[in-house]
């Protein structure tokens, strides 16, 4: 490849130098009153919202009904959209069959279900699982059905030369060989599940970080709408960088080139 | 044990709306304890062949009997060596080759001490807790060959294990083959293309016409035992490898224009 060699100190240091001059643009804004008043507040504003936040226990109630949303809509819609996954990759009829209607429903906002699942399970904690789960299931049920079309045969054929029964092909040559398109999955899963369940509860609820976000902003508390949004962006970060040590840790070995 | 293979017939629906007719009344039979390699040009069926014996396709006619009893549908104590990488990745050396055993149900230390065992046999000593990445392509296929003998077949049966290595490679490994069949007296049939490996390694040789593939000749391969490589300098060797060819000649040439027709 042509042009200059990437220094790889140089990539932290844009980062940082993006951060710090959109920090001073905000700033800039917030001090020239170039917008409405209070729709961009100091920085300084946002740090202490955020900094009372973080000490107040009502805060992590909202804080905790939202991670217990996610992760078990998360775990339920990554589950059922592994074992989906598998059953449709393993049945290149009904793959085909039912690709139009998973590929249609995947691309569609989830959030135009939600009635149905308040319907369903309740304006409770019930339906923002629903939400978390619905979302989580498709990027993973497509990248599994995706990922069995990757399995090598050889595999499968060796297995079975060795008289494997089918839930012994499953578990030790299937699941396997899935790792890699399971853990694309939970990347992308996270992520919709997260969006799912903050949607949800910004459209009706009575507790979690969607809600106490809205609830500000109803209140005209606009940096403390600012402080929850950043906290939410903080929690997401951390899960997602969780995600990728649990990928690294489990995809030990490649297939030799 | 011996293997039988008594009229083995397949025709397959080819992607043009015709049909291949892959196999034509094989029969063949592997003595116990016997060494014998089925040799043929590209697209003679070889691997088709190998598939029905190893009991992953069904014949149209004909069947596979071990010691008199015909194979169809029950579990087969058939171990196959496949041609292609086969390797688990994800897999060390001693968890790849005691994975049959694992199928089997044996405990951890049981299966451990088992596969410790072939791989020794197969001179992997030392690699055991490497992954398939970290070896060379003939110790991987060295670890398929062990994982396969660690099934404790009663008839080993190997499709050009040796294919994507090169000559001298193979060469070697072919003394290693033939040590391990030393040892372990087990029934072997060799599929390949390979005039070479075909002498160097076996008692006899049947050769398989092209399409559709039917056992042409066998020839009896009379070189002294225990061999090593060293043979293939003398005249008898030669001797054998040109009686092959001659044979062999005719069907490769056939293939060949068959393969130039379609490209064509």
């Amino acid at each position: 490849m042509a042009g200059r060699a990437l220094n790889p100190a140089g990539v932290p240091a844009l980062r940082i130098a993006t951060l710090v001059g959109l920090w001073a643009a905000w700033e800039a804004a917030a001090r020239t009153g170039l917008f409405y008043e209070g729709v961009v507040p100091s920085s300084l504003l946002v740090l202490q919202s955020m900094a009372r936040h973080v000490v107040d226990p009502v805060f992590y109630s909202h804080a905790w009904r939202s991670i217990y949303e996610i992760g078990l809509g998360f775990a339920l819609g990554t589950g059922i959209g592994m074992v989906g996954g598998i059953a449709l990759g393993a049945h290149a009829f009904s793959n085909k069959a039912a690709a139009p209607y998973i590929h249609g429903l995947a691309s569609t906002p989830k959030i135009v279900f939600l009635p149905i699942l308040m319907l369903l399970f309740g304006a409770g904690p019930g339906s923002k699982i629903g939400m978390g789960a619905f979302s989580a299931f498709f990027p993973m049920v497509i990248a599994i059905a995706a990922g069995m079309g990757e399995i090598n045969p050889v595999h499968v054929r060796v297995a079975r030369s060795f008289n494997a029964s089918t839930w012994q092909i499953v578990r030790k040559v299937y699941l396997p060989s899935l790792v890699e398109p399971a853990i694309t999955g939970m990347r992308l899963g996270l992520g919709v599940a997260i969006i799912g369940v903050l949607l949800a509860e910004i459209k009706f609820s009575d507790r979690g970080l969607g809600h106490l976000a809205i609830q500000h902003y109803n209140f005209f508390r606009v940096a403390d709408m600012y402080a929850v949004l950043l906290l939410t962006f903080s929690l997401a970060v951390l899960a997602n960088g969780l995600m990728s040590r649990v990928g690294t840790a489990l995809v030990r070995r490649k297939a030799p080139a | 044990m011996a293997l039988t293979v008594s009229g083995v017939s397949k025709t397959f629906a080819a992607s043009d709306g015709g049909s291949v007719h892959a196999l034509d009344d094989v029969s063949l039979e592997v003595r116990e304890g016997e060494f014998v390699s089925i040799i043929g040009p590209s697209g003679c069926g070889k691997s088709t062949l190998f598939q029905i014996i190893g009991g992953l396709l069904t014949a149209d006619r004909g069947d596979v009997q071990v010691n008199g009893r015909a194979l169809n549908g029950a579990p087969r104590d058939i171990g196959m060596v496949f041609q292609e990488e086969s390797t688990f990745p994800w897999r060390t050396v001693l968890d790849n080759v005691a994975f049959p055993l694992e199928l089997a149900g044996l405990g951890k230390g049981e299966r451990e001490d088992k596969a410790r065992h072939f791989i020794r046999l197969v001179g992997l000593d030392g690699f055991e807790r490497k992954f398939p990445d970290e070896l060379s392509g003939g110790m991987r296929q060295r670890t398929a060959i062990a994982r396969t003998l660690a099934f404790q077949p009663s008839i080993l049966l190997m499709d050009e294990p040796f294919a994507s290595l090169d000559e001298q490679t193979r060469i070697l490994l072919g003394d290693k083959i033939l040590q391990i069949w030393r040892e372990l007296k087990q029934t072997t049939l060799l599929i390949t293309h390979n005039i070479t490996e075909a002498v160097q390694l076996s008692d006899r040789v049947a050769v398989m016409t092209y399409r559709p593939g039917r056992i042409k000749r066998v020839i009896e391969i009379d070189l002294p035992r225990p061999r090593s490589s060293e043979i293939i300098a003398s005249a008898e060797f030669g001797r054998y490898v040109g009686l092959l060819w001659q044979d062999l000649r005719e069907e490769a040439t056939r293939g060949m224009a068959d393969s130039e027709r379609k490209a064509g």
